[in-house]
């Protein structure tokens, strides 16, 4: 944008000096963007798989409930997000897709779940959850996939021209923080409702803070 | 006259196609369009500057128009998130205000169709923080100005800027 100053010429000059300089140009879609942010998704997955080993339990019906359903969500909010976010990478005006907030609401219902079950007096695996000596770990792992989600979706988002900065950082943030989290989770074989009702669930919610506040000044044109 | 929604479709498919004389006709259309669009919203005298700031825009992101979906809203919302960055920084150095003898006669029809979009912006704000960068921001008003017009503090002129135009930011999006 700044090969065209407009401080120096008139806009007929800009305009003639534009239409010179006009090339054929390759269509931004949100196909692709969403292509984009699976694949990153399947590599974080494989390498996580990689680094810290697959959990058969997964298959062989090993896993609990709880384990299902977690994984379930994010995988649904880290679509729902994903879709969302793609096509914020396309200037409009109308109605905006609020699926990302409601999904992002269902998720907090786990870690409510458990916090309940902690008031309610009858929560040892609730205290359990919050002495967790894996929640560190499962947390930064999770956010360190979802880093690395997180640099496609911007990448993403820098060839498009995203006009709502805030939401655009927001949709980052929930969509690399639930396929982040959910690439690392299928590894994880700790599936008891606290562990993955607070420890699984947090990385998102700070990613979705962490996107709202930094996004922004790397996707504004 | 300004081309229509179908002629500025066809002429923006063949921008994107690499066609100089549509690309040509189609920024000096879009350029009209967007005079219009920022009359009554900004000083005439800065009207020019956004014009081409946003001709830019429109044409480093040319690529991300899909041809399925409509042109001018494409263009607006382009348009007013360059208008909101605008009224964020100019102000900065240049206090000059909107004089009565630069507003521009127009038809009730065409201040109708040059303000709408902008103007629904305003009015998803609170009063006191649209009212203060109207003064401000757009009718060239000091802080103080704005603070003595309106009976608020100065810091609170200062906060509902602040905010308003944060707010702003949020709504470019919107649906008029």
């Amino acid at each position: 944008m700044t090969e065209y100053s407009q401080q120096s010429m008139s806009r007929e000059d800009l305009i003639a000096a534009l239409s010179q300089d006009i090339t054929p140009v390759r269509r931004v879609r949100p196909r692709e963007g969403a292509v984009l942010i699976g694949f990153a998704t399947i590599i974080v997955s494989i390498a996580s798989i990689a680094l810290t080993g697959w959990w058969s339990g997964l298959l062989t019906g090993e896993a609990s409930g709880y384990f299902l359903i977690t994984n379930g969500l994010l995988l649904v909010l880290g679509a729902a997000s994903t879709a969302a976010l793609v096509k914020s990478a396309l200037p409009r005006v109308g109605p905006r897709a609020s699926a990302p907030f409601w999904g992002a609401g269902m998720l907090a219902i786990l870690p409510l779940g458990v916090i309940i079950n902690l008031l309610s007096g009858r929560g040892n695996h609730a205290y359990n959850g919050l002495n967790d000596p894996f929640a560190l770990h499962c947390t930064a792992a999770s956010l360190g996939a979802a880093a690395l989600v997180a640099i496609a979706t911007v990448l993403w988002l820098r060839r498009g021209a995203p006009v709502s900065l805030e939401r655009a950082g927001w949709l980052t943030g929930l969509a690399a923080g639930s396929l982040g989290t959910l690439a690392y989770g299928i590894t994880c074989p700790l599936d008891t409702f606290s562990h993955v009702g607070l420890w699984h669930i947090a990385p998102v919610a700070i990613a979705a803070f962490i996107g709202r506040l930094a996004v922004p000044p790397m996707i504004r044109w | 006259m300004i081309a229509d929604e179908p002629t500025l479709a066809r002429l923006m498919m063949a921008a994107q196609e690499g066609d100089r004389a549509a690309t040509n006709v189609l920024l000096s259309e879009v350029g009209l369009w967007l005079e219009r669009y920022f009359r009554r919203r900004l000083p005439p005298h800065q009207i020019d500057d956004l014009v081409q700031d946003v001709l830019i825009a429109f044409y480093t992101k040319r690529a991300t128009w899909d041809p399925s979906r409509a042109f001018l809203p494409w263009l607006a919302a382009i348009a007013r998130y360059r208008w909101v960055d605008h009224l964020r920084k100019v102000y900065k150095h240049d206090g000059k205000e909107l004089m009565e003898e630069d507003a521009v006669e127009d038809s009730e029809e065409e201040v109708v169709l040059a303000r709408v979009s902008l103007d629904r912006l305003f009015r998803q704000l609170p009063q006191k923080q649209s009212e203060v960068i109207q003064l401000v921001k757009i009718g060239g008003l000091s802080i103080s100005e704005a603070a003595d017009k309106t009976g608020q503090s100065e810091s609170l002129v200062k906060v509902n800027i602040h905010r308003g135009l944060k707010k702003l930011a949020t709504l470019v999006e919107d649906a008029d």
